[in-house]
């Protein structure tokens, strides 16, 4: 696992009552007991984190956040744009 | 559910609105028969970083023009918003006000907000943090806080009796109504002024708002199947609300009598609606009422196109109205003048009281497709002619604070 999904794990874990160690990038965020309110911490804790924008929004289910998987693409596919608009820039 | 016969009666004898849609009742009321929508691009503050940048934004508000008295030309936009309310809502009841002597300790003066004036503190803090000003404008603190929009109000009037604010998010307002129609109908006051007030559209509110990713970026659609959150609105809705022989008395016309007050709390999650919770505060206020479900002709919904809360109002009435609820016209127009948050349930019962006076049901608009989890009649898209006896406003706030009003037609 990279630094990027181990990263999001912890942030992850952070937000759960009782963190489990058995966290995949294959694990469904529904199996992690996180609730919306939840969801909107974890999501403004990765753009902290990684200092980027994540466009989620709680009344769409977003395939972006089926899985712990899913969310590491979408976060390393939003460095890399704003990184080539940067460049670009 | 039988009431006691020597109850006193509490009745409406003047209301008052601003909105996104119009300021004045007859302005409000004809942009909801046509279906117009307020709600546009944010023209308030500048919307750079954010990604939200529409809201139900009141134009054109011009204190001087819409405030009675000098006191309001130093009041945060909220107050102001109370103050041009309250003036319409007076003006219609003919009271002779400022009230004298006894008289005033007989009224009762409660205008609440959801938040009060917010932005006159971001305007603070961004002297103090940003520009590193050494003071605050003097007045800050009297512009802030919740409870100024009543007493700028009380002053006005000449209200001595109990004057305060009140504070439950998106149903502040009906919880301010309510504890009006209980303090006359209990004695303790001959008559009110209850609603209230918010303007809380600034950037830092909106950004907090953006982060709980609830708002949708294009419009607020209730009920519909294409629904993806609610839009932010401001606005203020008040009332006179007056004991019913005190009102007979000195020849008042009378639009509505206000016949049911539920409120319930969740106890449950600050953002995740229980059917239970709401259910049952329909249910007191039908009690209360001494009504039936059929009795409900159109309900003015809470209705804020988010996910849940819309699919939660709906398994909600269907629980308490059973089969009747297929005979209701139910309708949100927060799709046309957005959420006022505290004021919501305030400018929503100026619709509920203009619905019964002209037998026309406000619509929902942009219903393009429905929601199989959402299977009433919600007016899409059009108002309706039908007769309306009775009305209920439903508001659900945050924290699972649930208030509901019942309005009726003036007493035969």
């Amino acid at each position: 696992m990279d630094d990027v999904a181990t990263k999001i794990i912890d942030i992850l874990k952070k937000n759960m009552k009782e963190p489990s160690d058995s966290i995949a990038l294959d694990t469904p965020l529904t199996d992690l007991d996180i609730e919306s309110l939840d969801l909107a911490v974890i999501v403004f804790d990765i753009e902290d984190t990684f200092g980027i924008e994540i466009p989620y929004n709680a009344n769409e289910e977003v395939e972006d956040f089926a899985t712990v998987g899913s969310v590491v693409d979408k976060v390393k596919s939003i460095m890399a744009e704003s990184k080539s608009s940067g460049a670009a820039a | 559910m039988a009431q006691p016969k020597d109850r006193r009666r509490v009745v409406v004898t003047g209301q008052g609105v601003v909105s996104s849609v119009g300021i004045g009742q007859d302005a409000f009321w004809s942009a909801l028969k046509k279906g117009e929508c307020g709600i546009g691009e944010v023209t308030l503050f500048p919307t750079e970083e954010l990604y939200i940048t529409i809201a139900g934004e009141v134009k054109d508000f011009d204190p001087k023009e819409r405030c009675q008295s000098k006191q309001f030309m130093l009041a945060d936009r909220y107050s102001q918003f109370a103050g041009c309310a309250a003036g319409e809502a007076v003006k219609q009841s003919g009271l002779e006000m400022p009230l004298q002597g006894e008289k005033g300790y007989r009224a009762a003066c409660i205008i609440g907000s959801g938040i009060g004036g917010v932005s006159t503190m971001e305007l603070s803090y961004k002297m103090l943090f940003e520009e590193k000003k050494r003071a605050t404008h003097p007045l800050t603190l009297l512009k802030t806080i919740g409870s100024s929009a009543a007493a700028h109000v009380s002053i006005e009037y000449g209200i001595t009796g109990p004057c305060f604010g009140v504070v439950s998010a998106c149903s502040t307002a009906p919880h301010s109504i309510g504890l009006v129609y209980r303090m006359i109908r209990e004695g303790l006051c001959d008559l009110g002024i209850g609603g209230a007030s918010e303007a809380s559209l600034n950037w830092g509110t909106t950004r907090a708002w953006q982060a709980m990713r609830v708002l949708s970026p294009d419009g607020l659609f209730p009920f519909a199947k294409g629904r993806n959150g609610t839009v932010l609105g401001e606005g203020s809705g008040v009332f006179v609300l007056e004991e019913y022989e005190h009102a007979k008395e000195r020849g008042a016309t009378i639009l509505a009598e206000l016949v049911g007050y539920g409120m319930t709390s969740d106890a449950a999650d600050m953002v995740n609606p229980s059917i239970d919770g709401a259910s049952s505060a329909m249910q007191i206020a039908l009690d209360d009422a001494g009504l039936s479900p059929g009795d409900i002709d159109y309900i003015n919904a809470h209705g804020t196109a988010t996910t849940v809360n819309d699919i939660n109002e709906t398994r909600a009435i269907r629980r308490v109205f059973g089969n009747a609820a297929n005979n209701l016209s139910i309708s949100s127009t927060k799709s046309m003048h957005g959420h006022c948050l505290g004021a919501g349930g305030g400018v929503e019962a100026v619709a509920a009281i203009k619905a019964i006076e002209e037998n026309i049901v406000p619509p929902t608009m942009g219903f393009n497709e429905p929601d199989p989890e959402c299977d009433l009649d919600y007016t899409p898209n059009e108002a309706r002619e039908r007769e309306v006896t009775y009305v209920m406003s439903n508001s659900f706030a945050f924290g699972g604070l649930n208030a509901v009003l019942i309005f009726g037609p003036p007493p035969a």
